[in-house]
């Protein structure tokens, strides 16, 4: 009885073995491309569909830990298995330290003669290096405005709603206050604002995000925004917006500011009256703050003229349309065909490209190295304008309390200076 | 004269034992019902519509009855192959740490020999050592040695974790044997393997099985080093465990049922052998 049952165990065994080599043997001759999006089953299986539209590629969905740590070991072993790798901007940085990535300039000169990619975003592509390409933008989400066509006739003279200055919009934000006697712009104060400070206002208004917070020019900033803007935003923005679509739909607002997640039901659900627009320029230039997403090629990758195939692939319009489509991830390069979409995220595609591609973008990411302390940012330019803005106190002594707030947050962390703000040694320091 | 009469003392001492009895069965059933509770809700939603899964109050029963959602995670990509790279993985897990834990832990119990105490400790420091912090060296390795992205080099990496704990159960269920049993049958005219083989061996399967049971849940449940060590060849805890959290809930419970129902039915398939321990134990 025994021996039977020895026998049955080595057979066992021995299938096993030999179907799990097998298994693995089989599957050569395709690009592989792991990416930290699309990690979720469901958003795996779609743009699988989209890719097998290229050939041979093996999506492999992954934790940005672990593909950190393969794609390390890869490089000290120099032999590979990962080809192309898509994810966040703020992931590149990590393996710029690590060296593992190929210079993606020749690639990147042949992809612009055939398709438009916003300079912004190829800058962010060199990770503050001069000439260095370690990702190609693949996608992008971001916030954009939004406004009701009975907000149109109230806009200033002159002003076009595609390159709108600040001033512009403040003036448009009074005309409409002073045209139905109500304060009808809104900001979701009690959802995503910290983004409009960090990402929008202080760009636009000082070049950077964190090392200009306490400058002159950030105090002009906030008595513009304070005096010139305030009084003619909703006041139920600070206790209640958190999508701006709802006030939008409800017609409490007839002009917003949000991510193009929280506007998207705006414009779907009434795509007549609603127009998206990118946001207003300063004059450092017009700051917005783009979700990058970006594509890189390993030193080790088996196969990098597949991978570079790919990567065309992924930026021909087409493809990039049917990502926006079936994944809600936003185009990159221009010419993209939205005649199929449902009109609301046309609307939204079309002001995100104008945004993006606007000669003064000046993107400004999420905060990179902070790590679990990545919220605390927020917390600091929330105070900065609960203290300025809704109580009233003196700006100088405001910006200098929190900027040491910010100073220490990045001492404690050593987060060097991110972008838009020039690269720095050791931890990021205000000015 | 009627036995039935009984004395206060005795009728309070009978009371006694019930009511002892009444709470050990009351915990029993707490204890059973808190782990067979959540199964039932997740084999439930497994198999009920999406307007169940999503309304409230949650059913008790799938009814009406759809293998929908179980049909829509099996036929998602990868799914299926990753099931199969799961099996095969926990399979040779099982097949090369028992091979390998039976003798070790048969030494360890039997014989004394210099080191002895050092190689228990030696085995345990295995498992107190963080893999998180051995994670590049180990792919390093893994691809230098051409064993990368391959189902058997996963089952080597888990037998290697499994091992410790494998060891030690075995050599316990070994000791719990006693020796005079071998050299019972060695008077009798075995040898020392055939005394093994026919009178050791079969004593202890029930305890090897229990090992067993515990080599295979802890492959088909590991995450980590799956992840690290392949790419194309991915288990199915690599596959969906990170992802299921952030999925739609019926997918949720889809993929938490299917990951739960492999275990389930070996443990069933193994459990004559563990009643068998246990009966041993109590009688």
């Amino acid at each position: 009885m025994f021996r039977t049952k020895f026998r049955s165990i080595v057979i066992l065994v021995l299938v096993a073995m030999l179907t799990g080599v097998l298994g693995v043997s089989a599957q050569d001759g395709s690009v592989t491309f792991m990416s930290t999006q699309f990690n979720i089953v469901e958003e795996s299986d779609k743009i699988r569909t989209i890719l097998a539209d290229f050939g041979e590629v093996e999506f492999v969905p992954s934790e940005e830990g672990p593909m950190i740590d393969l794609l390390r070991a890869e490089a000290e072993t120099g032999e590979g298995s990962v080809d192309l790798i898509g994810a966040l901007h703020g992931t590149f940085p990590v393996l710029q330290n690590e060296d593992v990535l190929f210079d993606l300039s020749d690639l990147l000169a042949q992809l612009e003669e055939n398709y438009e990619l916003p300079e912004s975003f190829v800058e962010l592509g060199k990770l503050g290096t001069a000439d260095y390409q370690y990702y190609i933008p693949w996608m992008q989400a971001t916030y954009i405005m939004a406004a009701h066509v009975s907000a149109l006739e109230y806009l200033p003279e002159g002003a076009d709603i595609n390159a709108l200055t600040w001033e512009q919009f403040a003036e448009w934000a009074k005309n409409i206050y002073d045209g139905t006697g109500e304060a009808q712009l809104g900001l979701p104060v009690a959802g995503l604002f910290h983004r409009f400070l960090e990402g929008y206002l202080y760009p636009s208004f000082t070049g950077g995000m964190v090392t200009g917070f306490k400058s002159p020019e950030a105090v002009a900033m906030w008595e513009w925004f304070r005096d010139e803007l305030w009084p003619y935003v909703h006041p139920q923005s600070v206790t209640s917006y958190e999508f701006m679509q709802e006030p939008l739909l409800a017609g409490e607002v007839i002009l917003a500011f949000d991510h193009t997640a929280r506007l998207i039901n705006a414009f779907n659900d009434k795509p007549d009256e609603f127009v998206g627009f990118p946001a207003p320029t300063g004059p450092a230039g017009l700051g917005f703050m783009p979700v990058v997403v970006g594509l890189g090629v390993p030193y080790t990758s088996a196969d990098p003229d597949g991978a570079e195939a790919l990567i065309d692939f992924l930026l021909q319009p087409e493809t990039q349309g049917r990502v926006l489509q079936d994944l809600a991830f936003f185009p990159v390069v221009g010419g993209v065909d939205t005649t199929d979409l449902p009109e609301g995220v046309a609307i939204e595609a079309a002001a995100v490209e104008a945004q993006a591609a606007s000669p003064d973008a000046l993107p400004a990411l999420l905060p990179v190295g902070l790590g679990d302390r990545g919220g605390e940012i927020n917390e600091i330019y929330r105070n900065a304008f609960s203290r300025i803005v809704l109580n009233g106190e003196d700006i100088q002594t405001v910006l200098d309390d929190e900027g040491a707030a910010l100073q220490s947050l990045l001492d404690e962390t050593g987060a060097p200076c991110w972008p838009p703000d020039a690269p720095s040694e050791g931890a990021c320091q205000l000015q | 004269m009627t036995t039935r009469t009984l004395d206060p003392v005795q009728r309070r001492a009978i009371r006694q034992r019930q009511l002892r009895r009444a709470s050990v069965y009351a915990l029993a059933i707490l204890i059973a019902l808190w782990i067979l509770l959540p199964i039932w809700l997740i084999g439930t939603m497994a198999f009920s519509t999406q307007q169940d899964v999503y309304g409230y109050p949650k059913q008790i029963a799938p009814i009406p009855f759809t293998t929908e959602t179980m049909e829509f995670f099996v036929n998602q990509e990868g799914i299926l192959e990753a099931t199969r790279n799961s099996v095969l993985v926990a399979v040779i897990t099982l097949v090369l740490s028992t091979a390998i834990a039976a003798p070790a832990g048969y030494a360890i119990s039997r014989y004394f020999f210099a080191g002895r105490d050092a190689f228990r400790l030696g085995i345990l420091a295995v498992r107190a050592f963080p893999i998180v912090i051995l994670a590049v060296p180990l792919a390093v390795t893994f691809i230098e040695w051409g064993m990368f992205d391959k189902v058997y080099s996963v089952a080597l990496m888990h037998t290697a974790l499994t091992l410790p704990t494998t060891i030690l159960v075995v050599s316990s269920v070994f000791a719990s044997i006693p020796r005079e049993f071998e050299e019972a049958a060695k008077v009798f005219g075995c040898n020392a393997y055939q005394a093994f083989i026919r009178v050791v061996l079969p004593l202890v399967i029930p305890g090897i099985a229990a090992s067993a049971i515990f080599t295979f849940v802890m492959s088909w449940n590991e995450v980590f080093a799956a992840t690290l060590l392949t790419i194309r060849n991915r288990t199915l805890p690599a596959l969906i465990l990170y992802s299921l959290n952030k999925s739609s809930l019926q997918f949720q419970y889809a993929g938490g049922f299917f990951m739960l129902a492999p275990s389930l039915v070996f443990i069933f398939v193994i459990r004559r052998y563990l009643f068998n321990m246990w009966g041993q134990i109590t009688k």
